[in-house]
């Protein structure tokens, strides 16, 4: 009897779908909009991340070192700072690397090659460079090295001359963060509000049909049941749609994407996460369309 | 079998829609309630169906008095009890097959009860050929037709006609009370709210008046139409 009845539900639920086509249609549609706007804020969010993520990596601090500098002491200098938690690591550049470094840079300029051959020694210092596990962190770094016995070995650290570009694209990151939030939250908001009141629409359309299977004897649930049953295919079509339209208009934006960000591919990241994506998209569509039914059914089904 | 017993009806803007009615009505009885419009007579047979509850007195159906239904079981209720609507009230989206058979499915029926009954029920009505039709398929004495045999399907012993005929020209209007006379002969109670004076007289049975709430005249046999 159970089977019967659910087969009947699906039966049910597919009919109306069906036989209201242009109103499935249009509430379909509405759906894949959203979903649409939906997986472009994953897009946004994904690129704002990348976007922190490089600018964050583009900071860090250069710690000069004496060159009377034993290795010992450099060696110390590197335990102390790498037995920091705010510490990510420690890289060293002897007075050597640096040199060659600097010669390999520069290797097309002539005058300088010629420059630094006539100098009688190594010009270039040895340093430290340090990494923070986040961007608020160097500040105290720097201050556990003002503090440090080692201060005597340290010739100069550079966060004092790049404080002001640290803290700015400090500020970058947290906007991008906090707006990306805030401009998901709003549009994921305004997003669910208007599938949810477009499905509200469909129901109250079917207003007096509920009636009248109410005034035939229908039990509550055997009125909602297929009502859910179409909110789980508005959902399921909408899904399907918009990760068509999705996944068509990244072929053509994420290669735009890649000029403008080098080494970031929209369409990798997508293609990488394809089945949480299309998980994640479908339970969206389908939650959203249960649930919006639900709720609109259950004003009409007051006894 | 149906009985009111001082009964009243207030509406959530305070009009009293019922004043203090008290009717017992036999199995097996055709009752034609007239009167004016807001007299009380789709309030009456709203609360049989328990689409609302009286605000004061009793209503009962067979003994059991409808106020103490659990909501849950309404639609028990409802399933004993036919009616038929001057605006018919057939799902739109379903065939005329379906319309019938959907009254059978809620109450629980197979596919094979189903598809045994509701050809006969179509029959009875005049309607075997129009299975397939949609209501906006059919015409208005078709569409009251198919309510009729949608209120039948379940052998109620109680069949409620809320202006049967008020969307219907006379030769539609007569079917339908041919109809309904057809199927109290078969022992079902029937009450017909109707404004309609010839049926009534024609139909020549207890007549109740209403008038502002209140039950006016009760004729109980050969009830002419009188306001």
């Amino acid at each position: 009897m159970l089977k019967e009845k659910l087969r009947r539900v699906f039966a049910a639920g597919w009919k109306n779908f069906r036989r209201n086509r242009y109103v499935s249609i249009g509430t379909t549609g509405v759906m894949s909009l959203v979903l649409l706007l939906f997986l472009c804020l994953v897009g946004v969010n994904f690129l704002g991340s990348v976007l922190v993520q490089n600018l964050e990596g583009k900071v860090d601090v250069r710690l000069y070192l004496k060159n009377e500098a034993t290795d010992d002491e450099v060696k110390t200098i590197r335990t102390e700072l790498e037995a920091l938690n705010s510490v990510k690591y420690v890289d060293f550049v002897s007075r050597e690397q640096a040199l060659a470094e600097f010669k390999e840079r520069h290797a097309n300029d002539a005058l300088i090659q010629q420059s630094l051959s006539e100098l009688p020694d190594n010009p270039l210092q040895a340093w430290l460079n340090i990494k923070a596990t986040d961007a608020t962190q160097y500040a105290s770094i720097v201050g556990f090295l003002e503090a440090s016995r080692m201060r005597s070995v340290i010739d100069k650290i550079n966060y004092y001359d790049n404080e002001a570009v640290i803290g700015r694209i400090q500020g970058i990151s947290h906007a991008v963060q906090n707006w990306g939030m805030i401009g998901t939250l709003l549009l994921a908001f305004i997003s669910v509000l208007v599938a949810f009141n477009t499905v509200r629409l469909t129901i109250y359309n079917q207003k007096q049909e509920i009636e009248i299977q109410r005034l035939v004897g229908a039990s509550n649930w055997y009125i909602r049941a297929p009502y859910m049953i179409e909110g789980v295919l508005y959902g399921g079509f909408a899904t399907a749609i918009a990760l068509v339209l999705f996944f068509g208009g990244l072929q053509f934006a994420s290669p735009k994407v890649a000029v403008l960000m080098p080494g970031v591919s929209l369409m990798g990241y997508f293609a990488g996460n394809v089945v949480q994506i299309i998980g994640m998209t479908l339970f969206a569509g389908i939650a959203l369309g249960v649930v919006s039914s639900l709720v609109a059914i259950r004003r009409f089904l007051n006894v | 079998m149906i009985e009111l017993n001082n009964v009243s009806t207030v509406y959530d803007d305070d009009f009293v829609a019922l004043h203090g009615v008290s009717l017992a009505i036999n199995p097996g009885e055709f009752v034609s309630i007239v009167g004016p419009a807001g007299a009380g007579k789709s309030t009456l047979l709203r609360l049989l169906t328990r689409e609302l509850r009286p605000t004061e007195g009793v209503v009962t159906v067979d003994g059991v008095d409808l106020s103490h239904i659990p909501d849950d079981d309404v639609p028990l209720l409802r399933r004993k009890i036919g009616t038929v609507f001057q605006d018919f009230k057939l799902l739109s989206n379903r065939n005329a097959f379906e319309n019938v058979g959907y009254a059978m499915e809620v109450a629980g029926a197979t596919e094979d009860e189903i598809a045994e009954d509701v050809p006969k029920a179509l029959d009875i009505v005049g309607l075997g050929d129009k299975r397939n039709n949609f209501p906006h398929q059919l015409s208005g004495g078709e569409k009251q037709r198919l309510a009729i045999a949608r209120a039948l399907i379940h052998r109620p012993r109680i069949i409620l006609a809320d202006e049967p005929t008020g969307n219907l020209d006379m030769v539609n209007s007569h079917d339908v009370i041919q109809l309904l006379l057809k199927i109290n002969a078969l022992g079902t109670t029937v009450l017909l709210v109707t404004h309609n004076r010839d049926i009534v007289n024609t139909v020549n049975r207890r007549v109740v008046t209403m008038e502002t709430g209140r039950i006016v005249r009760d004729q109980t046999q050969h009830g002419k139409y009188i306001i």
